[in-house]
């Protein structure tokens, strides 16, 4: 892997990104409606709505919109978001940190179990541990969240049975206790996906390593099956399975959209949903660029991780 | 469960339904005591605080405590004083002359004088500024600050209802100095004269009031702090009340009410209010020119079923007067039965034997509007109407259907006053004119009565236009829902006006302060 | 097609395919009820043997709504990942046959559609469209279309210098001929397998947009909508999400499973 590599794929991301903002834009300049009309809803009249998109600057050409905005951005200057009359980094920032601890949480939870479980499937093939962690895999791959997210309101919050808060969220900082009871389970339905996606790769690399050479080399040495396992087969099969996670990483940011607006999680997914229906644009376009940096930063992070455990992989 | 009509003219009647009205309940015996804090959840953002423009169910309460009116409509639907200690009408009903409480001030310390006052009204009518009041208002002609504490209106026309409109809770008064500031501070800085003042405002979670100890009430308020907790999710939202950590939900929907009303610890009020769904069938659209089409689809509908169904039991069934019996001048409105077999003649003789094909438009939100169009649909089925629902999110609503297509379903609150209600709708220049019907007769019943200021003659006036809407029938109203709030035991004078945009919080004391 | 049932996989894959198409294709025909009758005097009621699933808020039978809905949601994952995989397979094609200039025009715009997450990319295509069944599949449609194009184009370059290509280049046919009759036999498998897991995603996200009331909207019976309208009495009566809620789960694990042993049949070397 080399400099100019790392530097081209930036490149790329930073192009890609532009293409974002751009196909953004002119997809919320098609939008019907617009943010004075959603403001003030149907009992606005027509002069009050005039009156609100001049204030707005709604009326001015959309190429004259974007190059403002364009322009803003460029110095950190993302704009008034329409709906909310707060500067768009005050809205989105909060949320941003809201979002990232509820995914820590989830990635975090992910790795500690699926890891294990994934590895364990795979020294198991074929037993019923390893169909069963399997069959749990690809249900957990099968459920959306939406539906995960229901249920799990349904089964721990229902009336007679409250044993988590149904919502709303607590700053770790205010109460770290609050914060894990209102965290569990949004984590969990954001996780259950991603454990079974996470497993699945760990067990299937693994069976590849503890199928390979050098695995077979080592049991002849005479090594015990546990050494195997620990320093060579696992290690071994820990970089595909960041890969994954990282790649994973994507993933999650389309599940946390309809977590967050199932668990009333004040974070980007809920912003992004409510900036939608309000058609606040500069909102919708600060969001989305940063969910697509996220994202694609993530797939960046996963090409490195390949490339520099595997000494197979080269890029000129 | 009774339901109390109240009368305009009537008691003054609270408005807990649900079995303990102020007053007869032991709560009001006790002395109030001071100190605590109130939190209120509610479901939907409080996304700005500029009381010229605000709309959002959560706002209107955080206004009702930042900020006072001239005048402020009570439970029983009539102007109270707020800011006005009095107000006398001229005898022709065309000038108005308020009287101030004397040594107000702005929660930063300044005196807040008729000049504030005249400067918000004219703030109010600038037609190149977003007001939501004006629509109300617009019959003013100019505002005169008499002296620090008197300021007159001249309207253009007779207008005997207009202590209402200045009680319009978009018609709160703002100081000279943030009127001329910059427009954005309003949206989250509040300077008011009302019992709270603001300490923090985060539109995605919790905003804080806290006590003014300059409010003009003196020995109130008794809390010392409100807290308005969002929660997005009406699940969420209940089960966070239920347990405790919630004084008050500001809405309960119909699905959710027996359930909290029937938990321990907890008392939900049901408040009869002119608030209702309307299927609007425009008469510059075929069918709807032909009154028999119209009439069909009202004898098309049960009711009672939908009340039933749809709200759960939580209102009342409607006739398709747009008046609801709140109303001082309402008539008793005959009902009409669920008669499929007498719709379906009417569509035949109107032309349509073997049924018409039909789409209806409606919102996706609030749900309420997508429920009553699919159990229109399968109502009026036997009638011969064969009704496609097109359910739709509500931006496209806004967007496509509202005020433009021929037949959809929309939603109104209850309005303070006959006048009021007409012109918001039924009038030729209605400020959401929907229905095409363009009636003169209407039009001019309607400017009579508003200029009429003896009782008697005005009862008459707007009985005829209401017999004028039950003929025509410009809309199907189905039903009038009632206004669903709770709170838990230890919360006392928690209160909702029918309109749903006045609260009364400086009243409210906690058990464990 | 042996090959594919010999795995527990493959023969759970296929048992589960068949009663979610079953379903799709007889639901309609054997529901007890009219699936939009109100039951006013049964609503919101758990199984019981009038009503076997139980019943809404409006008194409708929920396996007859259940059984009314696979059509829709089933063909709304087949529809939408039918569509995209047209889409991205040409472009893709078009791309690997071409390549040079125009294979990497086409591939950057890809990887720039493909940096947002597929959800977010659905939901602001339906939002500029306004919603509805229709669009909604059309958004799932264009959101698969460069994940698709990408997988094609690989799979054309694989077969691109086979020599049965370069041996039908020699013998002078032309570029359409190619394309149609050597390489996209040869690059199909890939891309049948990735179409048959994508209808397992797409029934998801079809069934995520009706819930978010983005795509299907009342009185319609597909599920993800079932399971929104249900919320608001889900604690009143669970079955009303549970229902639709495990039967979106179901159907999309037929796809999964039977897309995982497809692979595994049609490519042993990658078989796990």
């Amino acid at each position: 892997m080399t400099l100019g590599y790392l530097v081209r794929r930036f490149g790329a991301v930073l192009l890609v990104l532009a293409i974002v903002t751009f196909a953004v834009f002119a997809v919320t300049m098609l939008l019907p409606g617009n943010a004075a009309i959603m403001i003030l809803g149907e009992y606005g009249s027509d002069d009050q709505i005039a009156a609100l998109e001049k204030q707005l600057n709604l009326n001015r050409p959309w190429w004259e919109q974007y190059a403002s905005w364009v322009g803003g951005a460029l110095q950190g200057d993302f704009g008034m978001s329409l709906r909310l009359s707060l500067p768009v980094t005050e809205v989105v920032l909060p949320a941003l940190a809201n979002s990232a601890a509820l995914a820590a949480v989830a990635l975090l939870a992910v790795t500690l179990i699926a890891i294990p479980l994934g590895a364990y499937a795979a020294l198991h093939r074929g037993k019923p541990a390893d169909l069963i962690i399997g069959l749990f895999a690809y249900i957990g791959a099968s459920m959306p969240e939406f539906v995960t997210a229901t249920l799990l309101l349904v089964i721990f919050a229902g009336p007679g049975r409250e044993f988590l808060p149904a919502g709303g969220f607590v700053a770790p900082g205010e109460s770290i206790i609050g914060f894990l009871s209102h965290v569990a389970l949004p984590a969990t339905a954001l996780g259950l996906v991603l454990m079974a996606h996470i497993s699945r790769q760990v067990r299937s690399e693994m069976s590849d390593v503890l199928a390979s050479d050098f695995v077979r080399a080592a049991r002849l040495k005479g090594l015990t099956e546990r050494r195997v396992v620990w320093r060579h087969a696992l290690p071994n099969s820990l970089a595909p399975a960041i890969a994954v996670i990282s790649l994973d990483i994507g993933y999650l940011l389309g599940g946390i959209i309809v977590v967050e607006e199932i668990f009333a999680w004040p974070g980007l997914g809920r912003l992004l949903i409510y900036a939608l229906e309000n058609r606040d644009l500069p909102v919708i376009q600060a969001v989305t660029l940063l969910l697509a940096m996220v994202y694609a930063l993530s797939n960046l992070l996963s090409d490195i991780v390949i490339a520099a455990f595997d000494p197979r992989v080269r890029y000129g | 469960m009774t339901e109390f009509t109240i009368s305009r003219r009537g008691v003054v009647i609270g408005m807990a339904a649900a079995g303990l009205a102020p007053g007869i309940g032991l709560a009001k015996a006790a002395t109030p005591k001071d100190g605590g804090t109130l939190k209120i959840s509610h479901s939907t953002r409080i996304a700005t605080l500029n009381p010229l423009t605000l709309s959002g169910p959560a706002e209107y309460p955080c206004i009702d405590m930042l900020y006072s009116g001239l005048t402020r409509i009570g439970a029983d639907n009539l102007p109270r004083p707020d800011l006005a200690e009095s107000w006398e009408a001229d005898p022709d009903a065309r000038g108005f002359t308020f009287k101030l409480r004397p040594g107000v001030t702005f929660h930063d310390g300044s005196p807040c004088t008729a000049e504030d006052v005249k400067a918000t009204y004219e703030r109010i009518l600038d037609p190149d500024q977003a007001a939501s009041a004006r629509s109300v208002l617009d019959m003013i002609e100019s505002i005169e600050a008499v002296d620090d504490v008197t300021v007159r209106f001249n309207l253009g026309i007779p207008y005997a209802d207009f202590p209402f409109s200045t009680g319009h809770a978009n018609a709160r008064i703002l100081s000279r100095a943030a009127l001329a500031g910059p427009p954005e501070a309003l949206e989250t800085q509040a300077n008011g004269t009302g019992p709270f003042k603001l300490d923090s405002y985060d539109s995605a979670q919790v905003t804080r009031l806290v006590k003014s100890d300059s409010y003009f009430q003196t020995g109130k308020p008794y809390l010392d702090a409100v807290e308005m907790h969002l929660f997005p999710d009406l699940a969420a939202e209940t089960a966070n009340f239920l347990s405790g950590n919630m004084d008050v939900m500001l809405v309960v929907q119909q699905a959710d009410y027996a359930r909290i009303a029937d938990s321990a610890g907890v008392e939900a009020q049901r408040v009869p209010s002119g608030r209702y769904v309307n299927v609007v069938m425009r008469y510059d659209v075929k069918p709807w020119d032909d009154v028999r089409v119209r009439k069909a689809l009202a004898l098309s509908v049960d009711r009672q079923l939908l009340v039933d169904i749809v709200l759960e039991g939580l209102g009342r069934p409607a006739y398709d007067n747009i008046l609801s019996p709140e109303f001082q001048y309402a008539i008793d409105t005959p009902t009409v039965s669920y008669d499929p077999a007498a719709a379906k003649a009417l569509l035949a003789e109107a032309g349509y034997p073997d049924g018409i094909d039909l789409t209806l438009g409606a919102s996706n939100r609030p749900a309420i509007r997508a429920q009553v169009a699919v159990a229109i649909k399968q109502m009026a089925e036997p009638a011969g109407f064969r009704i496609e629902v097109e359910t739709m999110p509500h931006d496209t609503y806004l967007a496509n259907v509202w005020r433009k297509g021929g037949f959809y379903m929309a939603y109104w609150g209850m309005q303070p006053t006959e006048d009021a209600t007409f012109n918001l709708l039924l009038t030729s220049n209605a400020s959401y004119e929907d229905t095409g019907w363009n009636s003169a007769r209407f039009d001019e019943l309607v400017e009579k009565g508003r200029a009429t200021v003896d009782d008697g003659e005005r009862a008459k006036i707007y009985a005829e236009a209401q017999q004028l809407i039950l003929d025509e029938i410009p809309y199907v109203i189905p039903f009038f829902e009632d206004v669903l709030t709770a709170s838990r035991d230890g919360v006392h004078e928690w209160s909702v006006a029918p309109v749903s945009r006045f609260y009364y919080i400086e009243d409210v004391w906690l058990d464990e302060a | 097609m042996a090959e594919l049932l010999r795995s527990p996989t493959g023969i759970a894959g296929t048992v589960l395919l068949s009663i979610v198409i079953a379903m799709a294709a007889l639901g309609p025909f054997i529901a007890p009820y009219d699936p939009q009758t109100f039951h006013p005097i049964a609503r919101l009621q758990g199984p019981s043997w009038a009503h076997l699933l139980g019943t809404d808020q409006f008194g409708r039978d929920i396996l007859s709504r259940l059984l009314d809905g696979a059509p829709s949601t089933i063909s709304f994952g087949l529809g939408a990942t039918l569509l995209g995989v047209a889409a991205g397979s040409f472009i893709g094609v078009v791309a690997g046959v071409a390549g040079g200039a125009v294979d990497s025009v086409i591939m950057r715009l890809v990887d720039g559609l493909l940096a947002i997450p597929d959800l977010l990319f659905t939901l602001l295509i339906v939002t500029i469209l306004g919603g509805g069944t229709g669009y909604a599949m059309l958004a799932v449609a264009v959101a698969f279309t460069p994940g698709m194009a990408r997988i094609s184009r690989s799979a054309v370059l694989s077969v691109r210098t086979r020599d049965y290509v370069l041996a039908a280049q020699a013998r002078g046919e032309s570029w359409g001929w190619i394309v149609g009759f050597e390489v996209l036999p040869n690059a199909l498998s890939p891309i049948i397998v990735e179409a048959t897991i994508r209808v397992a995603f797409a029934i998801m996200i079809g069934a995520t947009l009706g819930f978010l009331g983005l795509g299907a909207q009342p009185p319609s019976t597909e599920w993800g909508l079932m399971v929104a309208e249900a919320r608001q009495f889900m604690f009143r009566n669970p079955w009303m999400v549970a229902v639709p809620g495990i039967a979106i789960a179901l159907a999309a694990l037929g796809f999964n499973l039977f897309g995982d042993a497809l692979r595994d049949a049609l490519d042993p070397r990658g078989r796990r």
